[in-house]
């Protein structure tokens, strides 16, 4: 019987304390500055190495780029992310070698159609809220940061 | 007399305690299990076979959806195998931080198993008590890597993020009140009369069983069998610490719960030493070539997840890709035995005796 | 009077149906509360009305009868249920004057009528032709029925007492002292028992989610699941009411605070009731089902016998003898 009564006090003790739940609809949640969110994409920036699409794991970026007449190599043309296999496992950013793509913080994907979920380049660059802070893998490396 | 009939009851893949997709066709008379047969393979998404197409940085991030409650124990295993085939040598502060990462992991892990399994017992609360914990521990994790369970945080040569500032020390405050915790868990679950009328005494396996049936993790030391692979082959740097391995005694599934309970305070044990010994400052990757290639040969390597012997087995044949790759998925090996603790048992022992097995089924299908 | 006849029960099952629907919110607050959780908060003030939502989407379902179940018992089950458990309501003395019935064998009769739901409960799991209802029906009139005889054990020792099976006689037996304390060993038994007999944590077998999914009422949806569920609530108000006119002196004041009313009395200990009862689910594991008939015919029932004897006994004795 008296493990039964303790266990009693133990869930009449909580009953007081303080609540841990989030109000998150109400309030949004914060992230903290490493996670890893939707996209943020910078066509001034990108140079269409192609090395994101080739990284990604489960094949989600698709891009191309144009001639630039007046400029050396390639400029963005499209650059499509869809988040229907995207896992947001951080591996484009990490190889992005210039930070054209970052993470940002945001994290509400839901929709109401499949169709909304393929993100296009303008999105992607719309999306410039609660972007990342630090950097990792190659943009780190060559600003010479502590990786 | 009364003509009786077996019956056949399909428990799964869409039933509350059966932790995802397992499906069990049991035979049962009256309320007696006559046999017993687990169905897998609905949540298989051949990560092993899509692995030979990936290379290794590529394969991180799906070893994370295997075990997805401890994800950080599958990435290492993964990025483990392939450090001793390309002999590297990992930085002190990156070793830190996998073990702190992976030790917290198991923490995480044994908490949810402690409260889903009371909650397969009936019990409501001690689950959200439970997860009010790991809640701690999954915060700490998305501000060390930025997810909060497939972290995806270890590279081949070391891991991906440094400890941000401030963060050594909320581990430190989380363990000491993680320890407070694991006494109220004590007060709750440990003496309460019909916890132990539920668990005492039944499921019981014996050493010879467990060794014949290829059990590992705290399902093979319950029966009382002393092997922690942290221990009796280390890897990383766990020996460098000091910690106990929990042994049962009479490999019944109140022994399986003590046992867990008493790793989550012997790996907090280790998560404590880490810290005070965590190095000031100093690179967390290793030297290595930006297209990893790792060189031809084959390697195994077992490690201790939450679950048990976790195996990753890599043929290489000198490429960026794993020429194939194996994963000993301990909850698959440790699942075999359901056939043969269920026979003869009431089916209200069922779930009691599945839950104590603690089987993931991401990990089972892999 | 005979209006009253009429309005009477009316108003009872108002007030009952209020009970309800604040009870099941009340029980998750509590849970909510024991689990560091707010509980139901978005639908009206305070999430008042979440219950009340709940239920209007219940009657809104569509009424699913299952192809290969049958129909007749399928529908009547939820009926046989539930007219039992308020039918028992009627000889509950409330306070001293608000009261139904008030028939010589009052406690008989509640006892006797309770049983009968654990019919409907059966025929529920029978007719809805699936395994796992079935196993829950079948679990569940076993459960009621062994737990019914220590339920009455128990309570013989009162009866023993107060010479009556009349619930006014017995309330007015505790004017001094509460039951609560000669028939300690008594309460308790009765207190597990009615647990029981009630199907809640931790003997909420029945029910059990993690092994049956959902018991006997699986097939059950919409109005006909809603009745289940009533029958429940209901049971447990007649319960914690038994509980008080039984062991908690009904509409008695302890310690002589008689100013205040005597119903409000009566309220404040049916509601400590309902929360112990509360409280225990949030808290406790669920037995076994054999462990459960052992624990009944094993332990409960030797100790009601023993209570009955040693109220025999006591009643004998001098000085002592006075309280029994």
């Amino acid at each position: 019987m008296l493990g039964l009564v303790k266990g009693l006090g133990v869930t009449l003790k909580n009953m007081t304390k303080p609540k841990v739940t989030y109000r998150y609809p109400d309030e949004p949640l914060l992230m903290p500055n490493r996670f890893r969110g939707i996209q943020h994409f910078d066509p001034e920036k990108c140079i269409v190495c192609n090395q994101c699409a080739r990284i990604c794991p489960t094949d989600c970026i698709t891009l191309s780029g144009k001639k630039q007449p007046e400029k050396k190599g390639k400029v963005i043309d499209t650059y499509t992310i869809n988040f229907e296999t995207c896992i947001l496992c951080d591996l484009c950013t990490e190889v992005c070698p210039t930070g054209a793509i970052t993470m940002t913080n945001n994290y509400e994907l839901a929709v109401y159609s499949r169709d909304e979920l393929f993100k296009d380049l303008e999105w992607l660059n719309q999306n410039n809220t609660h972007i990342r802070e630090e950097q990792s893998g190659n943009v780190a490396k060559r600003h010479g940061g502590k990786q | 007399m009364l003509r009786t009939e077996e019956m056949l009851l399909n428990v799964g893949p869409q039933h509350p305690s059966t932790h995802g997709v397992l499906r069990l066709k049991l035979k049962i008379d009256g309320e007696i299990i006559v046999d017993a047969e687990p169905v897998i393979g609905y949540l298989h998404r051949g990560t092993e076979k899509l692995a030979e197409d990936l290379n290794y940085t590529q394969i991180i991030p799906y070893t994370d959806r295997m075990d997805y409650i401890s994800a950080m124990t599958n990435n290492y295993a993964i990025v483990h195998a392939a450090e001793r085939l390309m002999q590297l040598e990992i930085p002190e502060r990156a070793e830190y931080l996998r073990v702190i990462a992976m030790e917290l992991n198991r923490v995480a892990s044994h908490l949810v198993w402690v409260g889903t399994y009371l909650l397969d017992l009936g019990a409501l609360t001690p689950f959200l008590y439970c997860f009010r914990d790991r809640e701690e521990i999954l915060d700490l994790f998305n501000e060390l890597c930025g997810a909060r369970m497939t972290f995806n945080y270890m590279r081949v040569g070391g891991v991906k993020w440094d400890a941000p500032s401030g963060w050594i020390e909320k581990v430190a405050g989380f363990v000491e009140r993680m320890k407070k915790e694991v006494k109220e868990y004590h007060n709750l679950i440990t003496g309460n009369e019909i916890f132990i009328q539920r668990t005492k005494g039944i499921g019981i396996v014996s050493k010879s069983l467990a060794i014949e049936y290829a059990l590992s993790g705290a399902n093979l030391r319950v029966t009382g069998i002393n092997w922690d692979l942290r221990k009796n082959k280390p890897y990383s740097i766990y020996d460098r610490f000091e910690f106990d391995v929990p042994v049962g005694k009479t490999g019944d599934l109140y022994d399986k719960y003590l046992c867990r309970m008493r790793e989550i305070e012997e790996s907090l044990r280790i998560v404590e030493q880490a810290i005070a010994r965590f190095p000031e400052s100093g690179p967390i990757l290793a030297k290595v070539p930006k297209v990893l290639r790792v060189p031809e040969g084959e390697v195994y390597v077992g490690i201790e997840s939450p679950r048990g012997e976790l195996g990753c087995h890599i043929v290489s044949k000198g490429k960026d890709k794993p020429w194939r790759l194996k994963f000993r998925r301990p909850s698959f090996y440790n699942l075999q035995i359901i056939p043969h603790l269920l026979k003869g048992e009431n089916i209200s022992n069922l779930v009691a005796i599945l839950g104590g097995i603690d089987i993931i089924l991401g990990e089972v299908d892999c | 009077m005979n209006s009253w006849l009429l309005i009477g029960p009316v108003l009872l099952l108002l007030v009952v149906l209020l009970f309800v629907v604040y009870a099941i919110f009340f029980e998750r607050k509590v849970i909510g509360w024991a689990q560091n959780r707010i509980g139901p908060n978005r639908v009206g003030y305070w999430g008042l009305l979440q219950t009340v939502a709940d239920v209007l989407k219940l009657l809104f379902k569509e009424d699913v009868i299952p192809n290969k179940s049958d129909e007749l018992l399928f529908r009547i089950a939820p009926i046989i249920a539930f007219v039992p458990s308020f039918a028992v309501l009627a000889v509950i003395p409330f306070s001293d004057s608000i009261r139904f019935s008030d028939f010589a064998i009052g406690l008989l009769y509640y006892m006797a009528l309770s049983s009968i739901t654990i019919i409907g409960i059966l025929i529920g799991g029978w007719s809805s032709n699936n395994k796992y209802s079935l196993m829950g029906g079948m679990r569940s009139a076993a459960q009621m029925i062994s737990y019914e005889i220590p339920l009455v054990m128990s309570v013989v020792g009162i009866v023993l007492s107060v010479g009556s099976l009349n619930l006014t006689e017995i309330v007015e037996a505790q004017k001094d002292v509460w039951f609560i304390v000669p028939q300690f060993v008594g309460f308790v038994v009765f207190l597990i028992a009615a647990i029981s007999e009630l199907n809640r944590c931790p003997f909420d077998l029945p029910e059990a989610e993690s092994e049956l999914v959902a018991g006997y009422h699986v097939e059950y949806s919409g109005f006909r699941f809603a009745f289940f569920m009533l029958t429940e609530y209901v049971y447990m108000f007649a319960m914690a009411a038994l509980t008080t006119v039984l062991y908690l002196g009904g509409w008695n004041a302890p310690f002589g605070l008689t100013f205040i009313p005597p119903i409000i009395w009566f309220v404040l200990k049916f509601l400590l009731i309902v929360f112990f009862l509360f409280w225990l689910r949030a808290t406790m594991p669920r037995l076994r089902a054999d462990q459960l008939m052992q624990f009944s015919w094993k332990v409960l029932l030797p100790i009601a016998l023993l209570n009955i004897l040693l109220t025999c006994v006591l009643k004998e004795v001098p000085v002592i003898g006075a309280y029994f």
